[in-house]
């Protein structure tokens, strides 16, 4: 049943004092620290209550986000950016708080073309064999997956953007439109890889932690007037967060949290699909899906959300910015999560910036992001 | 004559919007129910407008190709060009989405909205209405069994007990139907 209006909301508060906070998350298994923040009662330690609101499309977490609805999301690291430049859709300051995940994520291919690239014939020549130019999905335009896909592509010498067609299914609908044929391949969000092998539509060919090792994922995501109206609860939360995260590091809490994830009003499909790739199956080479690791995963770096905007450069989403480092600075909440993390004993890093190496070798340390994104042999040949 | 495709997969009933705007003129060339059978109607109808339901699971593949698009569609959603929060939450409140081609300009698009609104609305109305009755209905319950309680426990006519009930909530500041919800709780605890 909808509603005309939103349900409307005594000035985020409940009966007992303490701050409701809306949060939004999409189904996925990297949803998994606000699952546990809210099953282990972390919220109540910093003195606010979180709602969760399962939310069927990334666009609906950006609109209800900017209605309102939403106070946060667990949000793609792109989908933030996406927003802040209008990219497509509507505009407006955008803040990441944290960064709750780094890796996690695989493309399938299906089992037709997993068999040729694992005969060992380079992937540029088993998709030239297609019998027609083949048509890999992903979650959202600005999303990671987007990014990852067309990264992991462009490094073997295929332009995603004229080689192959990119479309957007939603990862529920990714493993029929593969069976059917629609599909060629996909990446997204864990289990949506395990349930293709499971189901024997297709195989996971590369985890996105190969692509580029410990790449940042999903991130804590409002509105930058939510952190200026309201920096308690914005702090608050993020410590929340930041509690759950670390509590995910052992591998027993994740086999518990497998169990929540799995739950209808989750994602609704067997823990066993779940648990392996929740707890980094060893199988797939790259770096594991990771929570918190003493931290070193949460911090926003500027170099992380630079390397979204370069990405955008590259595939022609944007024009001449005037500067892409200051959009960064605006976005990711440096300091707040600095107090946040103080306030828990946990330790941050000196630079706001971070060095990666990506599967092509190249290395990004977040300087000179124009140049970076000009320097790819593969990328749009004209700007937006 | 606009030509505009409907997604219809959630538990909304957005499809009844196809007979509302075949009414108000608009050629509604198909109603599709999932990601996979968007993109082949966009790519073989090509149509001027597609209105999808907020909650559809769908909205990413639009949104895809509105950025990456050539001919296709690109959401103009309906508050793209007025960002007061009220009239977006209005928008996402009613429940539906617009994504038109980049040739529709706004004027043209503003009625399709109007009509997708106005049958959103009444909708919403319509169910108000019927919530609004059920909830008559169980406060009458109430009443009843509170009055039924006045009457068994102190002897006061019907009239009587009814009149206490009001008298109480009018000094309480309370709805009758809550008055009686306390009575009932309290009798239940004294047996």
């Amino acid at each position: 049943m909808f509603q005309l209006f939103p349900p409307h909301r005594v000035a985020g508060s409940n009966a007992s004092g303490t701050t409701v906070l809306r949060l939004g998350y999409v189904p996925l298994t990297d949803c998994a620290p606000l699952i546990v923040a809210q099953r282990m009662g972390f919220d109540e330690r910093h003195g606010i209550t979180l709602e969760l609101h399962r939310q069927p499309s990334w666009a609906a977490v950006r609109d209800k986000l900017l209605s309102g609805e939403l106070d946060a999301a667990h949000a793609l690291y792109g989908l933030v950016y996406g927003v802040q430049l209008g990219l497509g859709g509507p505009q407006a300051d955008m803040a990441v708080l944290m960064t709750l995940n780094r890796n996690g994520q695989a493309i399938t291919l299906s089992a037709p073309l997993a068999t040729a690239l694992a005969s060992g014939r380079p992937l540029r020549e088993v998709l030239a064999a297609a019998p027609r130019r083949p048509v890999l999905a992903h979650t959202f335009p600005t999303g990671t997956h987007a990014m990852w896909l067309y990264y992991w592509l462009a490094a073997q010498g295929i332009h995603p953007l004229d080689d192959v067609k990119s479309v957007v299914i939603p990862p529920p609908q990714m493993n029929d439109a593969l069976a059917a044929g629609v599909l060629d391949g996909f990446c997204a969000g864990e289990p949506w890889n395990a349930i293709a092998e499971a189901e024997g539509v297709g195989r996971t060919v590369i985890a996105s932690g190969e692509i580029w090792p410990d790449h940042p994922e999903k991130v804590l995501a409002c509105r930058r007037d939510f952190v200026s109206a309201r920096p308690h609860a914005a702090r608050a939360l993020t410590m929340t967060l930041l509690d759950a995260c670390c509590w995910l590091d052992d591998p027993a809490h994740r086999a518990e949290a497998a169990g929540w994830l799995s739950c209808p009003n989750c994602i609704g499909r067997a823990r066993a699909l779940i648990l392996p790739r929740l707890l980094g199956d060893s199988r797939l080479p790259g770096a594991p899906l990771r929570f918190f690791g003493d931290g070193e995963v949460n911090y926003p770096y500027l170099s992380d959300g630079l390397w979204f905007l370069s990405q955008y450069r590259r595939w022609g989403l944007l024009g001449d910015l005037p500067n892409l480092q200051a959009i960064a600075t605006a976005i990711n909440q440096t300091t707040l999560y600095r107090e946040a993390a103080a306030a828990l004993g946990i330790n941050v890093p000196d630079s706001d910036h971070r060095t990666s190496v990506l599967i092509d070798g190249v290395a990004w340390d977040g300087r000179a992001p124009e140049r970076y994104a000009d320097g790819f042999a593969i990328r749009a040949t004209e700007h937006a | 004559m606009l030509r505009i495709l409907l997604v219809n997969d959630t538990d909304k009933p957005i499809g009844e919007l196809r007979e509302a705007l075949s009414r108000a003129g608009y050629a509604v060339v198909a109603e599709v129910d999932g990601a996979a059978a968007l993109l082949r109607a966009v790519e073989e109808l090509s149509p001027d407008v597609v209105i999808i339901d907020t909650e559809s699971p769908s909205r990413d593949t639009l949104e895809q190709l509105a950025v990456m698009g050539h001919a296709a569609p690109r959401p103009v959603v309906m508050f793209a060009d007025r960002s007061e929060p009220q009239a977006i939450r209005d928008a996402v409140g009613a429940g539906v989405t617009a994504y038109v081609v980049d040739q529709v300009t706004a004027d043209r698009l503003a009625p399709i909205i109007e009509v997708a609104l106005v049958r959103f609305e009444e909708e919403a109305r319509l169910r108000k209405r019927l919530a609004d009755a059920e909830q008559r209905l169980a406060d009458r319950k109430l009443i009843d069994r509170a009055k039924g309680i006045l009457m068994d426990k102190r002897g006061l006519s019907e009239t009587e007990a009814y009149e206490t009930l009001r008298r109480q909530a009018m000094r309480q500041g309370e709805r009758i139907a809550e008055v009686a919800r306390q009575l009932i709780a309290m009798a239940d605890l004294l047996g």
